[in-house]
């Protein structure tokens, strides 16, 4: 672990609406109420969707790793994971590092993918009538 | 009060070599053209960018000296890549409430002067700093999506190569685009990746370009019927189902709503498929399809000129090219020439009575939705 990284991950929690949400020093992002309170969680989440940029943003070499991740109570983060780029379903465990997030794979090479993934709300979402 | 377009002019997309300023006044030489050099008395011009002679600035006035507008009022947009469609609304608006009796919007940007890198970094400005600061960027975001977009679905990757084949058929028919070769699925799939599963081929190109619309009081084949907008977080982590854009079916709720039609009674559509997959959300989220179904409409040839509903008909962002800020007002004067029979080579193979053209700006951030066509009598 670097310097400027800790363990465990700090979320915020709104006493008015009961969002959990990133930054945890602003106000909530759904409700906009100041009465928020930080708490630690584990850091533990799955892989929602992830990629490799081949050509690196600005102000970065190499190819650059992006990943979104869904952690405790439905907060979703992005992450520059660690090498090899986790795959979708991936179980994750997501750190601070300054003002990113990072994060590594808790599986071994070669596990069974997929089986921790968390659908999209519209998966369950009845088809519309076709037109005409 | 009724508001319809009274002429389109669109430049050709691409490299050009003239600066922001000369194709904003070619486009608008062309829509002023058509309707005979009639007096306008407002100017609405829209850039994202602003890659102007003196970068973003005092580009309203240079244009209106230009276009020998000095008499009539002057405004200026931005909404990102959804500026177009923005500063068409704007228009609208303002003839709508009598403050104007006709009114030319123009969007244009200059693009390609910049090295790819630059322009990377100025359009990921329009993201939310906390996810540009971990090296997001619009293809990176539009890659994360696509792929929950083909999960979700449990499709295969290949099924994006069908919205780029599909807008490089529709843009070999536009003289104005700026790719007229067809592409096949493979080649499609052989492109360099840029953030699989999104490739080259999959991206809209970097372009310059410009398109006009000229706006009056009045009925027409293309009459305002409905415009609807709607935004949705900037970051994406905010975002409960990253397969649909709230923006979009807000923008489209309105629209339908505003118009009394329906998605039945849309006779042929503009994307913004700034990346080939997100053709596939568009069409759900405008209510056109099921969730899943897009690339089955692509596949069975629903979505040509001479199918149930022919899109991107001018060869949408991956054919005609996307100078951003010009792509919504490009979309719209599509949509506006198709339903005026002036389509020419590219005009579908019936002529549409109600079109319906589709905006984004950012990864959805605020979308915009313009329903033209005849006024029911």
């Amino acid at each position: 672990m670097s310097e400027g990284e800790s363990p465990g991950l700090s979320l915020g929690k709104c006493a008015t609406c009961h969002a959990r949400f990133v930054p945890v020093d602003g106000p909530c992002p759904r409700c906009g109420s100041g009465s928020t309170e930080a708490y630690s969680s584990v850091g533990v989440g799955t892989v929602l969707a992830s990629t490799s940029l081949e050509v690196p943003p600005p102000g970065w070499s190499g190819p650059h790793p992006l990943a979104l991740v869904e952690v405790e109570d439905g907060v979703r983060l992005l992450v520059i994971p660690d090498p090899p780029l986790p795959p979708q379903g991936t179980l994750v465990e997501v750190r601070a590092d300054g003002a990113l997030y990072r994060a590594k794979s808790l599986e071994h090479e070669g596990a069974k993918r997929g089986e921790g993934d968390v659908p999209e709300a519209g998966a369950s979402r009845p088809p519309f009538e076709p037109p005409r | 009060m009724s508001v319809r377009v009274a002429s389109v002019g669109v430049g050709r997309f691409g490299k050009r070599t003239e600066g922001l300023v000369d194709l904003a006044a070619e486009a608008a030489g062309v829509a002023l053209e058509g309707i005979g050099r009639k007096p306008v008395d407002l100017l609405v011009v829209g850039t994202m960018l602003g890659h102007g002679p003196n970068g973003p600035f005092a580009v309203l006035p240079r244009l209106a000296g230009r276009l020998g507008l000095e008499s009539a009022d002057g405004l200026r947009v931005e909404a990102a890549s959804a500026t177009g469609a923005m500063a068409f609304h704007v228009a609208v608006q303002a003839v709508e409430t009598g403050r104007a009796t006709r009114a030319l919007v123009v969007a244009a940007e200059k693009m390609t002067d910049r090295p790819t890198t630059t322009l990377t970094g100025e359009l990921a400005a329009a993201l939310h700093e906390s996810e540009a600061a971990h090296g997001a960027t619009m293809p990176g975001l539009a890659a994360l999506v696509s792929q929950r977009y083909l999960q979700r679905n449990q499709l295969p990757a290949s099924v994006c190569a069908l919205a780029t084949v599909h807008d490089r058929s529709m843009a070999s028919r536009n003289p104005n685009a700026q790719f007229r070769t067809l592409v096949t699925p493979a080649e499609v799939d052989a492109s360099r990746p840029v953030a699989l599963p999104l490739r080259l081929l999959h991206c809209a190109p970097i372009s310059d370009g410009a398109a006009a619309v000229v706006v009056e009081k009045g009925r027409g084949p293309a009459t305002v019927l409905g415009l609807g907008q709607g935004f949705d977080s900037l970051r994406i982590i905010d975002r409960t189902d990253l397969t649909t854009f709230v923006a979009s079916r807000l923008a489209a709720r309105d629209a339908y709503e505003e118009s009394h039609l329906t998605r039945k009674n849309i006779d042929v559509v503009e994307l913004h498929n700034a990346f080939a997959p997100l053709a596939f959300v568009h069409l759900e989220d405008l209510g056109f399809c099921g969730p899943g179904e897009g690339p089955g409409w692509f596949e069975r040839g629903w979505v040509r000129a001479d199918g149930r509903l022919p899109v991107n008909p001018g060869g949408g962002l991956l054919g005609r090219g996307h100078p951003v800020a010009a792509s919504g007002l490009a979309g719209i004067a599509e949509i506006a020439a198709q339903l005026r029979g002036e389509a020419g080579h590219h005009a579908i193979a019936r002529r549409p009575k109600v079109g319906l053209a589709h905006s984004m700006a950012g990864l959805g951030v605020q979308n915009f939705v313009t329903i033209l066509g005849e006024v029911a009598r």
